[in-house]
């Protein structure tokens, strides 16, 4: 048997000008990175916004800071607008793998090729307050 | 239907490429979807019901913790789910109100599992390891999805379902390890949970509505073949802690290369879905009814707080 239920108002549409919205969520999980985009909620204000989003996202990461956006007030790229990004040439000369020949010129001197972790990992070295290097 | 944009829209999927919440999309491609993942998202929420009885009964702390741990697992997974669906609702003029309303109603199904009894330990143990290990492998199978909001809350549901995996295995392997009392109730659960698990992948034969979702690769497995590699993957671990599967006709058939296996009643549980007529539907449905209408207030308290401080 299905009990009938009582006929509830759409809580969105109680009070005009305030309802229940869209936030998109931003999670910057540590000093050293951007916030990124985690997904969305939906929520009554900005506030309750936050508290829904670390319930739902940071139930295990850790995190140093949090954003809700509201969906409206972002500005994007037309989803099916290929064009935008389209890469009309090679861009490897932007790139460390268009000089990946360096290794073979190098060993002909009898020198080895060296790469910007290294010099990473040797500035750093013996610095306590520098994190370990993470590659990236 | 525009015949240029479906067809635009058929080659961008046969690109393997995602589609967004925002683009251009057939209407029975956004049906499709929308009824999967409010099905989906249906099924987490009534899915924390059994789990939380368990939560007080738990026999220690520790299982306390992580039986809670898992029950706001699928509430959260259930929220993520039903913003993609809201998404995809929006334009058919539907939105969260909807969507939960639906369930209290009984509109919108959901799994056969959960409208079950789990009346010892041992269920909630069969149930975060068969049934959850059930879910994770038709999720898995849709990580691929053509449709790309759904597609990233999986990766991030999957994430979290490799704990519930553990945490399913860490109950009943205690309970294999244990006393012949706690051996015996262990089986006793498989014994209640084997047809379901079986039904829980749907019907063999592939329907229309599943060959339309493979053609738009909203999903690329059938039915079948996902129960034939949960039964791969499960028997030999459900043998090798002493359990006997209680189907005797099951086998592998090597001409075949598949397992043979006595079929649920279809008809018997696919009626118990669709009349949500199991014996804790209507109990499970009425603590969702309650907890939606009892809580209007503080949805409503929201709103006008903020309201007022707006003024």
């Amino acid at each position: 048997m299905q009990e009938k239920t009582r006929s509830q108002p759409q809580v969105a549409e109680l009070h005009a000008g305030t309802r229940y919205e869209v936030y998109e969520i931003f999670v910057q999980h540590d000093a050293l990175q951007s916030h990124h985009h985690v997904g969305s909620v939906w929520a009554a204000s900005p506030e309750w916004a936050i508290q829904m989003a670390r319930e739902n996202f940071l139930r295990r990461d850790h995190a140093v800071s949090l954003w809700a956006v509201r969906r409206a007030d972002i500005h994007a790229t037309a989803g099916e607008d290929r064009d935008f990004f389209a890469r009309e040439f090679d861009r490897t000369y932007r790139e460390v793998s268009g000089y990946a020949d360096n290794a073979q010129r190098w060993k002909r001197f009898k020198a080895r090729a060296m790469t910007l972790d290294e010099v990473i990992d040797d500035v750093r070295e013996g610095n306590a307050h520098g994190s370990a290097h993470s590659g990236g | 239907m525009d015949q240029s944009r479906f067809k635009q829209f058929m080659e961008r999927i046969e690109r393997g490429e995602k589609i967004e919440a925002n683009d251009w999309m057939p209407d029975d491609y956004r049906r499709l979807l929308l009824r999967l993942i409010h099905m989906h998202a249906v099924s987490e929420i009534m899915g924390a019901y059994p789990e939380k009885e368990w939560v007080p009964k738990a026999p220690s702390l520790r299982r306390k913790l992580s039986l809670m741990a898992k029950v706001q697992d699928e509430i959260g997974h259930g929220q993520l789910l039903l913003r993609v669906a809201e998404d995809l609702a929006a334009p058919l003029g539907r939105g969260r109100d909807d969507l939960m309303e639906d369930v209290i109603v009984g509109r919108v199904k959901f799994h056969n599992v959960f409208h079950m009894e789990a009346p010892s330990w041992a269920d909630a143990g069969i149930i975060g390891w068969l049934v959850d290990g059930a879910a994770i492998m038709t999720q898995t199978a849709l990580l691929d999805c053509s449709y790309g909001p759904y597609a990233r809350v999986l990766k991030r549901i999957c994430a979290e379902e490799s704990f519930h995996m553990q945490h399913g295995e860490s109950i009943i392997l205690a309970l294999a390890e244990g006393t012949e009392a706690q051996r015996q109730m262990l089986q006793e659960a498989l014994n209640r949970w084997w047809e379901a698990l079986l039904f829980f992948f749907g019907p063999p034969e592939v329907t229309e509505s599943a060959r339309k979702m493979m053609e738009y690769r909203i999903r690329y497995r059938t039915n079948e073949e996902l129960r034939q590699k949960f039964l791969t993957r499960y028997i030999p671990r459900i043998q090798s802690v002493g359990l006997t599967i209680p189907d005797s006709r099951l086998r592998f058939d090597e001409a075949q290369q598949r397992w043979m296996y006595t079929e649920p009643d279809w008809e018997r549980l696919g009626r118990m879905v669709r009349e949500n007529s199991g014996p804790k539907s209507q109990e499970r449905i009425a603590f969702r009814r309650r907890a939606h209408t009892d809580q209007a207030w503080v949805r409503e308290a929201l709103i006008r707080a903020r309201a007022q401080a707006a003024v």
